[in-house]
Formats: C-alpha cells, sequence, structure tokens
C-alpha cells in the first residue's frame, strides 16, 4: 500500500452516515477497513445534548488476511499463551471469524474428534420420566425424522460456581450436521428451543437442557472468550470503549463472563432485541 | 419430512390425536399442511408466531441438502 492515508475518524448525526464519510474521505470500501465504534451518538432530547456519532476508519494491511487464516487453521490447537496482535481490525470481522473458527472443525474433513470423557453415555432409565431422559428421546426423534444419522448421548455440565446447578446436555454428532448449526449457532438454538417445548409440554414443567451439535457450543464459547480478552485488551491500550456486533443472548453472556474479573475494563450491553451487542469500556 | 413436522406439532399441544399433517405437491415444491384441534391453534403459532417460524426453520436446515423445497402453512380451524 502507498503512502495514502490509512486513518480517519468520521463523526456526524449517525454512525452508518459517519462510516458513509470516512469511506469517502479514504476512498475505500467497507471491507477495505476496520470499523470502531467510538462512540454510537446520541438523539438527545429534542435536539438538546445530542452528541455526533464518532468511528474511527483504518485501512487493512494486507498481511491481515493471512493473519486470519492461519488463526482459523490453529483452531483444534490449544490456544496459544499470548497470540500475536492482528493489528486493527474490523469488529464484525472478528465475530465472523469466530464463527468461522468453529464452522471449519465441523467440516466433514476434520478427523474425528475424541468424545470428552464426560461425553460417556450416562446410565439411565429410559423411561423414568426425567427431564434429561425425555429431552434425550426427543432428540433423538427430531434427528431420526430429519433424515440424518447422528449419535445423540447425554451428559451433564459440571456444578455451575454460582447456582450450584448442573445442566442436562445432549450431544449429537454425526457429519454434515452444519445446517444444523446454522450462522452463528442460530438453527440449533431453534432446535433446542422446539425440543425444550416437547420436553417440557410432556413433563408438563419447564425444560433447561441445552443442545449441542459437534462440539459447536464449546469452541464457540473459547473463541468468544478469546475474542472478549483481546478487545478488552485493545479498550484499555485506547481508553476507549470498543462495541461488538449483536450476539444472541447466551453469546453476550459468555463476554460478560469473561471480562468480569478483569481490571480496567466493565462491560455493557446496548440495543433491543436481535441488535443487542456487548460494549466493552475502560474502568473509570 | 412430513413426519418431522407431524412429531413436532404432536409434541407442542394438549390433543395430539387431532393433529394432522397434509403433503401438497405443487411444482416442485411441497406444502406441508397442519391441521390441529382448535384450542391448539396459540400453541402452534407462539408468542408472533415464533413456534411456527421455528418448525419452518428446522423444516428448512432438514432439506438443506434435498432437492425439494418445501413450504410449511397452518390450517385454520
Amino acid at each position: 500500500m502507498s503512502q495514502q492515508k490509512r486513518k480517519f475518524e468520521a463523526r456526524s448525526a449517525s454512525v452508518d452516515e459517519a462510516i458513509r464519510a470516512g469511506l469517502a474521505a479514504l476512498d475505500l470500501k467497507k471491507d477495505e477497513v476496520t470499523i470502531e465504534i467510538l462512540d454510537e451518538g446520541s438523539r438527545g432530547l429534542l435536539g438538546i445534548g445530542s452528541r455526533d456519532a464518532v468511528v474511527l476508519l483504518t485501512a487493512l494491511e494486507p498481511e491481515f488476511a493471512e493473519e486470519e487464516v492461519e488463526e482459523v487453521e490453529v483452531v483444534e490447537e490449544p490456544a496459544p499463551e499470548s497470540e500475536p496482535e492482528p493489528g486493527p481490525e474490523l469488529v464484525e470481522e472478528v465475530a465472523d471469524e469466530v464463527e468461522e473458527e468453529a464452522e471449519t472443525a465441523v467440516a466433514p474433513s476434520s478427523p474425528p474428534q475424541p468424545v470428552e470423557e464426560e461425553a460417556v453415555p450416562v446410565d439411565y432409565q429410559y423411561d423414568d420420566g426425567s427431564e434429561e431422559a425425555v429431552a434425550l428421546e426427543v432428540v433423538r426423534a427430531m434427528f431420526d425424522r430429519m433424515g440424518v444419522e447422528t449419535t445423540v448421548t447425554l451428559r451433564t455440565t459440571d456444578v455451575d460456581e454460582k447456582t450450584g446447578k448442573i445442566t442436562p446436555v445432549i450431544d449429537v454428532r454425526g457429519s454434515n450436521l452444519s445446517p444444523f448449526i446454522g450462522q452463528r449457532g442460530d438453527t440449533l438454538s431453534t432446535i433446542q428451543y422446539l425440543a425444550r417445548l416437547i420436553v417440557a409440554n410432556t413433563r408438563g414443567t419447564r425444560a433447561y437442557f441445552v443442545i449441542d451439535i459437534d462440539g459447536y457450543r464449546e469452541r464457540r464459547e473459547q473463541a468468544l472468550a478469546r475474542l472478549a480478552e483481546r478487545m478488552a485488551g485493545k479498550v484499555i491500550d485506547r481508553q476507549h470503549p470498543i462495541s461488538l456486533e449483536p450476539m444472541p443472548p447466551q453469546d453476550r453472556r459468555i463476554i460478560h463472563i469473561t471480562l468480569r474479573e478483569m481490571d480496567g475494563v466493565y462491560t455493557s450491553s446496548t440495543g433491543e432485541g436481535s441488535r443487542r451487542k456487548v460494549q466493552i469500556l475502560p474502568a473509570k | 419430512m412430513k413426519e418431522l413436522v407431524d412429531y413436532i406439532v404432536k409434541g407442542l399441544v394438549d390433543s395430539p390425536d387431532d393433529v394432522n399433517v397434509y403433503e401438497e405437491n405443487a411444482y416442485g415444491s411441497t406444502i406441508l399442511e397442519i391441521s390441529v384441534g382448535g384450542d391448539d391453534m396459540g400453541r402452534v403459532i407462539g408468542r408472533r408466531g415464533q413456534v411456527i417460524n421455528s418448525i419452518r426453520t428446522i423444516v428448512k436446515a432438514a432439506s438443506t441438502n434435498s432437492q425439494e423445497r418445501y413450504t410449511v402453512e397452518l390450517l385454520e380451524s
């Protein structure tokens, strides 16, 4: 890249407008820059106290793309002690990368994963009417009727430190199951939602079990925790907030929990419904 | 696919015996029509259509690798 301007801070009435103005100033397209929202702005009340939205656009470094690929490839390895800082990056893109990591590992070409120790099927009565027994049966029945061959087993989570609860987890394994995970796991969430409704209806009481497909949830959790730590480091370095892209509640929860104990930052959620997202802010 | 929808809907309602799923073919696409007892309509639709739309999502995921395209409709009762 030549000596052209690589960073641009744009402000405007809305985030979208500021991004558009910044892209025009840099003469770049949206996928050629990283976008950080420094301030989402505020309309104020009747125009009083309104604040402009501020975004920082940074031209992507050519080597950035390669680093991203590398990270995707090492997905099965334990996380390195200190990851190389990939430089400024588009927050949305990072989350995509998180998604990609999880998806990549689902690919049929990946070697068969060793089944975790706790995934050894629990010995239990099929007809004891417990939530996990009914859940296992329902999830099996659903996947049978979806025309895919799967192995469905039951395990439980460790005791939750805060609530002291143990949650049943139904593990579904097979090949080519990525359509059942979906974008950001939303198809998986849908399957879990319906399966919980059926189990709740069958037993006449609420159901709390979790469904996982090919270890997707666990991988996504780890990837999100890494993302949270990396972004928190950035917030501390620059002393300005970073907004992550919108995420479902369980994903936001992981970000909040990961950073709960971290000095120098705090987190909050902004936005409504499916647009709700986590903001990481420097501690005051 | 009909069996999948049938299983899910029967699991959601109070009167599984009143559940029927009809399959209708129309120009390379299959329409799955669900019929339930009057009192169970709300269950199958869900708040803001969340349940019926979830059924559609799952049917779509399950048909990813097939040529067939499916539409899921709930018949008024």
